[in-house]
Order: C-alpha cells, then sequence, then structure tokens
C-alpha cells in the first residue's frame, strides 16, 4: 500500500471507530440555541408610577418555547413587536430594572405616555396582567463600561430618559458596579417624577447614588428650579469624569455646550439616541414601491411619515429594532429617490452603497426601496 | 422552481459558491439569517469608529508576479477589490523563552537575522524553498484530481510527517523551528500534530503569495461579492434562517418562518457540526462519525478598541503584537486550558491603512484563545462581569507586554465572547477555526479523502470545510468545492 492509501486508511479507521449519534452540544452551543430573535413572554405586573407612566414586568411564556431570558446590561433596550388594528409594529424601551431581575427571567419596562402615540397610548390604556407580548433580544450599546469609563459617573436624564439610569442605580447599589453614579434628573413637576419613592429612598440611605431633580415647571422645597445649568452640575465634576445622557436632543445641546466649558473630552461623552422627530416645511404625497424577495408593492407615503411607518400602516413586516437609526437591522437599499435620514448612525460605506435606514427616514421624492424579506 | 443549488449561509465560502455557480450559469439562491453578506467578515459601527470584525489579512493573493488563488478568482469574476500589501511587521515575545523580536522589511532581512540568532537557520531555510514550492505544486496537481504523484518526490517524502519532525529532518535549528511556527500557535495546532503539508503550503503562500489588506472595510468587501454574485444572476434572501433540510434527488429547505424552497444541491456554509445537529432530518451516520472524531478548535475573546490618540502618539510601530506564554505550540496551547493566560495578539490597522479610523485615532484590536471547556463555569449570573474582567486583564497584559498605554485613550469598546460568535456565526462552541487540524484530520488528510467521503446532494463550504480557516480557505473552498460539483455534473452527461 502506498502512503497516500495509508493515510486514507487511517483516516477512515478513526472515523468509523466513533459514535454514529448526532455529534452533542456544548455548554456554549446549548445556551445559545435557547437565544432567539423573539422571546415570547406575559405581562406579570403592571405598575402605575404617575398618571402618565407605567412599569410593566414581563416574564417568560410557558405556553411558549421561550424557556429563558438572557442577561443584560443597564442602558440596553428590548424591542416589544405589537399588531395594533392590525397594523404590524414595533417599539423599544430601555429595560428599567436591574439585571439582577433577569436572573429569575423578568424584565421591566417603563412606558410614558406620548400624545398621539400609537403604542404607548395602547400600551397604557388596553394592556393588562396576563396580556402576551412578544419581544427582541435586549440590544444597544449605551451605558456605562468599567473598562472603557471613569469611576466618577454623571446621568443626565430627561423625562422618560430616566429608565436606563434606575437600571445602572439598582445594579451600583447591588454591587455590579465599582463607581460613584450622579443622576441630574429633569422633569416638568413633581407629580412627572418617574420611581419618586424609590429614589427618596435611595438619596437617604446611600451615597455612591444620588439623584438631582430639578423640576422645569414649578418651584418646590428640595428640589432644583429650572433647566440643567453650569452651576447646577459644577459640583458633581471630578477630575475624570464620564458622562451619560438620555433624553430629548434639546438637553444635548445644552449639556454639550455646559461640558464643553468644563473641557471635558469627547472620549468621556455618550449618548442614548432619543426618538426623532422631523417635521418637513410642507408635507406632499410620493409614491414607494417595495421590492420584496417575492412580490412588490407601491404605495403612497408621506413627507412627514418614515418609510417603516408607512410600511407598517400597509401591513407591511419590514425588519425593525431600535426605531432611532442606531443598530442598523431595518437597513435597506434605496433603489430610486432621495430621502432625508434623520440621526442615522450608518456605515460610510454602507451609504455610498445607497443603504439607508427606513426608520428614520423621510421621502423627498418617489422611492423604490429593495427590502430583503 | 427548483434550483440547482441552495446555498445556506452568505459567509465568504457561501458567496464563492455562489459565484461560481452562478459563473457556470447555475441557478442559485443564497439564504442568509442577517440582513447583510460577510459573515463574520463583517462591521460595526460605535460612535465615530467603524471596525472591521474578521477580515486584516487576505492570504494567498499575492501581487502580479506572484498571483495567488485568491486573486486569480477575483480576476475570473470581474471583481474589482482594492488591496494594499501588508509588510513584514510583526513584533513576537515569548514569555518562557525570554524571546522578543520583529520580524520586519524583507524576507532576506529576517532571515539573516534568524542567522545571527540561531547559526544555520539561512542556509537551512534557503534549502526548503524549493521544497515548499514543489508541495504547492503538488496540492495544485491533487486538486486538479491528478493522481500520480511521482513528479513530486519531496511531497510523498513528507506527507505522512508532522511539522516539527520534517523540519528538524531539514535541519532547521530548534528555535528558529519554533519561530517559523508561531502562526500556528495561533490556530491551536502544535508543530506536532500538524502536517507538514499544510504547514509548507501555508509558509509557501506567506512568503510568495502575500497577504493583502483589502482597502474597504469588511461590509462593502462582503457586498461587492454579493454584488457580483446578483449580476451573474444569483439570488440571495436575506432575514431568511434554515430550519430544516431534507436532502433527496429534489432536496427541500424550509425557513423558520416556514416557507420553503427546493434544489438539486445544497451547499452549507455553517460547520458540519452545525448542520447535522440543527438542520439536516436525513440520517448521516457516517458524517455523524466524521464529527464526533474531530476535535473542534479553540474559540477566544476579541476586545475591539477605539482609542483616541494616533497610532504614533501612543507608540504602536507594529502591525501585528504576539504574546506567547512559550514560542513552543505545543506547551503554549496546553496553557490555554485557563482563563487567564498569557497569549494575545494585538493588531494596529492604521499601520497599513491610514482610513482605518478618523484622524489621530487608533483601532487596537486583541485577541486571546481558550481550549475547549475553558469557559464552562461561566453562567448567566457572572457573564458580563467575567467578559469585563477578561478584558481588562487582557488589555493590562498588552500595556505590560509592549510598554505602551491603552486603557486610559478607550473611547468605544466592545468585547466579543465565544457566545457573541456562536450568536452571529453558529461557529461551533463559538470556536474561530472550525476543527483542528491534528493527525488524521489535517487539511491534506481532508483533500485526500474528499470523494470518498462525499454526501449524495450535499456539501459543506467555508471555515470549517476542507481547507479550515481563513478567508482565503472559505473563498477557495466555495470554488473547489463547487468545481468538483460541475465535474460531476459534467461527466454525467457525457
Amino acid at each position: 500500500m502506498n502512503k497516500i492509501e495509508k493515510l486514507k486508511k487511517e483516516r477512515k479507521d478513526i472515523i468509523d471507530s466513533a459514535s454514529k449519534k448526532i455529534p452533542k452540544n456544548t455548554l456554549i452551543d446549548e445556551v445559545i440555541l435557547n437565544n432567539h430573535n423573539i422571546y415570547h413572554t406575559i405581562i406579570s405586573s403592571i405598575k402605575e408610577e404617575t398618571n402618565d407612566t407605567k412599569t410593566f414586568t414581563l416574564t417568560i411564556d410557558k405556553e411558549s418555547n421561550t424557556t429563558m431570558l438572557p442577561p443584560f446590561i443597564p442602558g440596553q433596550y428590548i424591542t416589544l413587536y405589537l399588531t395594533i388594528s392590525d397594523i404590524p409594529t414595533s417599539r423599544a424601551y430601555s429595560l428599567s430594572s436591574s439585571p439582577n431581575l433577569s436572573l429569575k427571567n423578568e424584565y421591566e419596562i417603563t412606558v410614558k405616555r406620548v400624545e398621539g402615540g400609537l403604542v404607548s397610548n395602547y400600551m397604557l390604556d388596553e394592556l393588562k396582567v396576563g396580556d402576551k407580548l412578544d419581544i427582541s433580544n435586549p440590544s444597544g450599546n449605551f451605558g456605562y463600561n468599567p473598562v472603557r469609563d471613569e469611576k466618577n459617573v454623571v446621568a443626565i436624564a430627561g423625562g422618560s430618559g430616566i429608565t436606563p439610569f434606575m437600571s445602572l442605580a439598582r445594579a451600583i447599589l447591588e454591587g455590579m458596579y465599582d463607581c460613584n453614579l450622579t443622576v441630574f434628573y429633569s422633569v416638568k413637576t413633581y407629580d412627572d417624577i418617574i420611581f419618586r419613592k424609590e429614589i427618596e429612598e435611595i438619596n437617604k440611605k446611600n451615597k455612591n447614588v444620588c439623584f438631582i431633580i430639578t423640576l422645569t415647571r414649578e418651584e418646590k422645597d428640595g428640589f432644583l428650579h429650572g433647566h440643567l445649568n453650569k452651576e447646577m452640575i459644577e459640583p458633581y465634576i471630578k477630575e475624570f469624569n464620564t458622562i451619560l445622557m438620555c433624553g430629548p436632543k434639546s438637553i444635548y445641546k445644552t449639556m454639550n455646550e455646559i461640558l464643553n466649558e468644563f473641557n471635558i473630552p469627547r472620549k468621556s461623552v455618550h449618548y442614548e439616541n432619543f426618538a426623532v422627530t422631523y417635521e418637513p416645511d410642507e408635507i406632499k404625497t410620493y409614491e414607494l414601491k417595495v421590492i420584496m424577495n417575492e412580490s412588490t408593492v407601491t404605495i403612497p407615503c408621506k413627507s412627514n411619515e418614515t418609510l417603516l411607518v408607512t410600511m407598517e400602516k400597509n401591513k407591511i413586516k419590514a425588519p425593525s429594532l431600535c426605531r432611532v437609526g442606531e443598530c442598523g437591522y431595518c437597513r435597506s437599499k434605496l433603489l430610486v429617490g432621495k430621502v432625508k435620514m434623520i440621526g442615522a448612525s450608518i456605515e460610510r460605506s454602507l451609504e455610498d452603497d445607497g443603504y439607508i435606514h427606513p426608520c428614520v427616514s423621510y421621502p423627498d421624492s418617489d422611492i423604490t426601496l429593495k427590502l430583503d424579506i | 422552481m427548483v434550483y440547482d443549488a441552495i446555498i445556506v449561509g452568505a459567509g465568504i465560502g457561501g458567496l464563492s459558491a455562489g459565484l461560481n455557480l452562478a459563473f457556470n450559469n447555475k441557478k442559485v439562491l443564497i439564504l442568509e439569517k442577517n440582513g447583510l453578506p460577510g459573515g463574520v467578515v463583517t462591521t460595526f459601527k460605535r460612535g465615530r469608529f467603524e471596525f472591521d470584525a474578521s477580515l486584516y489579512d487576505l492570504m494567498d493573493y499575492g501581487s502580479v508576479e506572484h498571483i495567488g488563488s485568491i486573486k486569480r478568482l477575483f480576476k475570473k469574476y470581474n471583481l474589482d477589490i482594492d488591496t494594499s500589501p501588508i509588510p513584514y511587521n510583526v513584533r513576537i515575545k515569548a514569555l518562557d523563552n525570554q524571546f522578543e523580536e520583529v520580524i520586519k522589511g524583507e524576507i532576506d532581512d529576517w532571515v539573516l537575522r534568524l542567522e545571527e540568532l540561531y547559526r544555520g537557520s539561512m542556509s537551512t531555510f534557503r534549502n526548503m524553498l524549493p521544497i515548499l514550492k514543489e508541495i504547492d505544486e503538488a496540492l495544485k496537481a491533487i486538486k486538479k484530481g491528478k493522481k500520480s504523484l511521482e513528479d513530486y518526490p519531496n511531497f510523498m517524502k513528507y506527507i505522512d510527517m508532522n511539522a516539527y519532525d520534517a523540519l528538524v529532518d531539514l535541519n532547521i535549528p530548534t528555535n528558529t523551528i519554533h519561530i517559523l511556527g508561531y502562526f500556528w500557535i495561533e490556530i491551536g495546532s502544535p508543530l506536532n500534530k500538524l502536517s507538514f503539508i499544510d504547514f509548507a503550503e501555508c509558509l509557501y503562500k506567506l512568503i510568495f503569495k502575500r497577504p493583502v489588506a483589502v482597502k474597504e472595510k469588511n461590509t462593502s468587501f462582503a457586498l461587492k461579492l454579493a454584488k457580483r454574485f446578483v449580476e451573474l444572476g444569483g439570488k440571495i434572501y436575506y432575514h431568511s434562517c434554515v430550519k430544516n433540510i431534507k436532502l433527496d434527488n429534489t432536496s427541500e429547505v424550509t425557513l423558520t418562518n416556514g416557507k420553503t424552497y427546493k434544489a438539486k444541491e445544497i451547499i452549507c456554509n455553517t460547520s458540519e457540526r452545525y448542520a447535522l445537529k440543527n438542520l439536516i432530518e436525513n440520517e448521516l451516520a457516517f458524517a455523524n462519525q466524521k464529527e464526533n472524531a474531530r476535535t473542534i478548535s479553540m474559540n477566544g475573546l476579541v476586545i475591539y478598541l477605539g482609542l483616541n490618540k494616533s497610532y504614533q502618539d501612543l507608540k504602536l510601530y507594529n502591525y501585528r503584537y504576539y504574546e506567547f506564554q512559550n514560542l513552543n505550540s505545543a506547551i503554549n496551547i496546553k496553557s490555554m486550558n485557563k482563563l487567564y493566560h498569557h497569549t494575545i495578539e494585538g493588531i494596529v490597522p492604521n499601520i497599513i491603512n491610514e482610513n482605518a479610523s478618523p484622524k489621530n485615532t487608533t483601532i487596537l484590536v486583541l485577541k486571546t484563545w481558550y481550549n475547549m471547556d475553558a469557559w464552562k463555569n461561566i453562567d448567566k449570573k457572572n457573564y458580563y462581569q467575567t467578559k469585563n474582567e477578561l478584558a481588562q486583564s487582557l488589555i493590562h497584559e498588552f500595556e505590560e507586554a509592549f510598554h505602551v498605554d491603552i486603557e486610559e485613550y478607550i473611547e468605544e469598546i466592545e468585547i466579543a465572547s465565544p457566545y457573541t460568535f456562536k450568536k452571529h456565526t453558529n461557529w461551533d462552541n463559538g470556536c474561530f477555526f472550525g476543527n483542528m487540524r491534528l493527525g488524521y484530520d489535517n487539511s491534506i488528510n481532508r483533500l485526500l479523502s474528499y470523494q470518498d467521503e462525499l454526501i449524495p446532494h450535499l456539501s459543506f463550504v467555508g471555515a470549517s470545510s476542507v481547507f479550515g480557516s481563513g478567508v482565503d480557505n472559505a473563498f477557495y473552498s466555495g470554488y473547489y468545492v463547487t468545481e468538483k460539483l460541475l465535474e460531476e455534473k459534467r461527466s454525467n452527461y457525457e
């Protein structure tokens, strides 16, 4: 037998002596096997936080194939997939619970009513304990990172932007991170303060986590008054800081001016992308042609509505996740036409190749979109 | 509609298979679970940094004078990919050996340096070069289906020898053997279990078919392959995750959303193990045996760092950095059984490509590797904490080893664990290199037995298939596997 035949026989003999059963999963394979794009959950409790805000506790739906909820880090969000009056849509909410709650397969999200908002009104008015909700994996890169960040963390929250910092505060108090957190929380009135009781408790008992609340439309003892300014923040800025911000864009603008005065380097400032709004000068109607794998539809679209919303209203189940242009999950190719893309974080090379994020794209002409479904 | 072939996965192997079939006018559908092509050849954005996940050096590419297989295939498909040559610029340090050297300049420079360090390196190295060339030619002949290999006496001499024994036989000084083998520490094959043929092929390509950097980002590169495939008549469906494959004369592929597609041939750009466990309905006893006999390669941790200083300011002057516990691959690989050890790779893409990140910033990618069970005590509770602690210690290790400051300049960070890779790529156990090239399961052994181990209507391409890991091997596997299918079809008609 020549060498080649010998090598082939040696190989065959080794293989022949192995088990004929299907190969086993490793531990890592097993864990990821239970990781899905969609988890089926059930609402296990609802807590009223303020007049227009509720916290929903979600747990696994035992009647489904969901067996666990994955761990997450404070600052991450989950996306809810809903069908409201036949319209398939989605919304992303920051997780407000401590990451430790996920060990019991529970998540909490805190939802504030948005005037005229399709999803928030549905959630606050229609959903009750026992209702089912489909959610995504925890996603997003916003939050505190112990490798990257400094020990003095200053968080700036506007309105419902408090939710990721509540998760972070709880995590720090439970010993997950070794850092000091000061949360500046800007809110209209005393009655609008979400998590008020818990915040008061934390402020009484703890040294490394502290909330400083400013009321913009009310004066009240024990609270700052007015919009955030340099004087309010100055005492909390140390030699090295990490600044985290979550709230409406207007807060970021003011804050950036203030932070410049403190000479805080760019690398120390991190933002969560918050809901995007855009009002064109004039509302125009265009035609949107959507080319999918096996069908093509043409529908009207309006210049003040994102392409994603237009598609959803026409019952097209377009992929979506963060809905603020950040994650790239909805990215699709613009074949014909022009759009205004507001605040999208898109790779330069993909943009050059014609990709857009429909979740933040407003039509500026007739559009042809290639949708990969 | 029955396709000539359905390809599961638009990774580099899948795209390559698709390109060759579409080039030969076959009706091909690629089904991809993600929204973009490329598999792990992908780009992600954090703040103002765009990080390439995996492809830094495209091997087997070469130059106009020494054209490599990959460049040749790109030319065949009329793929216009902008590349720049990668000079030798590797700093290697080994703690046990108190060794630290930079491989830099031209090949002759570092052979001279090896001679200075270990006498006898130069002459033995030079004597080895024609043997490397002969082995490369013999492999080409085998790939073309040539049965008689009498013209390649050196190939036949070394075909059943491991790399270590062969290099000893070639009188290469022991320390030089270990330095030449540094590359394989990363892949996880100790030199005494790696076939000399696999070793020689790789070294030959490293010297004569020099690797290049792809100038555009990973995602753009993958998109270019996908675009060309579509121009040639192929179809790709994204967001299409395959759940089940039923093999038959007309095979059926079912997606998680219930849609079904039919084809004469199924080509999986997944590992064989993954397909057997999760996709294929038919019973394939021999394929199961083949996987059960094998060893899954190492997994690891990759830290992508966006630093807010230029590489000059950071004093990161080398393109690649390696720190090993020991230069002897067999000893070093054993040290990777623990979560904390001293093996690190660092890559600074800005050295090759000034545009790798914005002005006055640097990307540094740090990597380490773990053997099979190192992660067994990590669960949901300590996952993120462990990941952060490992990243921190790796950064400190790198700073200390190469006398640089990194930590205070971190603007963006992403830490990818075995779980991350498993989740996005379906790599078994989150492993980096498919099945290990050990003893009977080196690439040469897989190649020699390729025809005997074929499964009707099912083939595998990509990093865990016949030629092993690496973008070059994945791409070449797509070509080789489909070329064999096309030959089979052609001979059936005759």
